[in-house]
């Protein structure tokens, strides 16, 4: 909130309401930048298991060296299709279930932005710095 | 939304492990008269508290870095001990390329085995039954994400005090200039009434 008074110097009453809709909106504010996080991540993983498939695709090696862990095992080819596809799966569902969890958090932030914007107007600042 | 919403005026909590609640001011000019502070003081209270909070969230960020780099090191484990498990019944042997220092790999030839040895911290091995081995790594997995649940709830209430204590500060400044600028408009005021 500015630490200026408002133009008008008038002294706006804060409720519990207000403060439990403020605190609300900076938890939604702080998951939403874990969000974008994880959802970065997703997508390199995605990508990683994308072109590694690719590869398997154009190598003719009976055995891959598959990463498991700290080492590399080494797997006949097949196991290692499934298992990237398997893992392609995986990482794109969740990648899938971020993007919703975000999307909904955005939507309810901008309700609570409508709400505390009409309350308080110029007093308080809910942007992005 | 979460079990620290209270539907009172002020919070239900009054502290949580040890992090004491920033209590809620429903009016600032009542809160003045009854604390007896003036609001420089009530301001420099305020602060303070900020600052005791930054620092417990420092702490509490840092515990939560070494959970988060803790979980996917006991699922890699996990795999490998799956991945030998798997293997059991069929008598081959799993070739794996490991690194031996930085740049150069080895080849390790694991045979067909019972048993995997776990590193416990503070140079000990133990060896373990596979079976075992699994048990202990979903066991020391469970609690590490249930570890990290609590931390992330503590950040969260953390969060909260922190947020009503910005607003505090900032209402009791703008109480505080309000004040002033009444002060000041009375004294011209009651002047030009007397003209």
């Amino acid at each position: 909130m500015q630490q200026q008074g408002s133009k008008s110097g008038s002294e706006m009453e804060v409720t519990w309401e207000d403060q439990q809709n403020i605190n609300i909106f900076s938890r939604l504010n702080n998951r939403v930048h874990d969000l974008d996080d994880d959802i970065k991540s997703a997508k390199e993983k995605c990508e990683n298991l994308e072109d590694a498939g690719n590869e398997l695709i154009l190598a003719d090696e009976e055995m891959v060296r598959f990463q498991i862990g700290e080492v590399f095992a080494h797997v006949p080819r097949d196991d290692v299709e499934t298992k990237i596809e398997e893992m392609k799966e995986a990482t794109c569902k969740s990648l899938e279930k971020l993007e919703q969890e975000k999307e909904s958090i955005v939507t309810q932030m901008a309700a609570l932005k409508k709400v505390l914007y009409a309350k308080f107007k110029d007093s308080i600042n809910l942007e992005e710095d | 939304m979460s079990s620290s919403s209270p539907s009172g005026s002020g919070s239900d909590l009054t502290e949580r492990r040890g992090i004491p609640a920033a209590k809620f001011i429903q009016d600032v000019e009542t809160y003045l008269s009854q604390s007896g502070l003036d609001p420089n003081s009530a301001l420099a209270f305020h602060q303070e508290r900020l600052q005791q909070y930054k620092v417990v969230e420092m702490k509490l960020l840092a515990q939560q870095r070494d959970l988060q780099a803790k979980i996917p090191d006991i699922e890699k484990c996990l795999e490998v001990v799956a991945t030998l498990e798997s293997r059991k019944g069929t008598g081959e042997a799993l070739l794996a390329d490991f690194e031996v220092s930085e740049g150069i790999y080895s080849r390790a030839c694991i045979e067909d085995t019972d048993s995997v040895c776990l590193w416990l911290g503070a140079n000990v091995m133990l060896e373990y039954s596979c079976e075992e081995a699994s048990a202990l790594l979903k066991n020391n997995l469970e609690n590490a994400k249930a570890s990290l649940e609590v931390l992330v709830a503590d950040l969260q209430f953390l969060r909260d005090q922190v947020t009503v204590t910005q607003v505090t500060i900032a209402r009791v400044y703008n109480w505080d200039v309000h004040q002033r600028r009444v002060k000041q408009v009375t004294p011209t005021a009651i002047a030009a009434a007397d003209s």
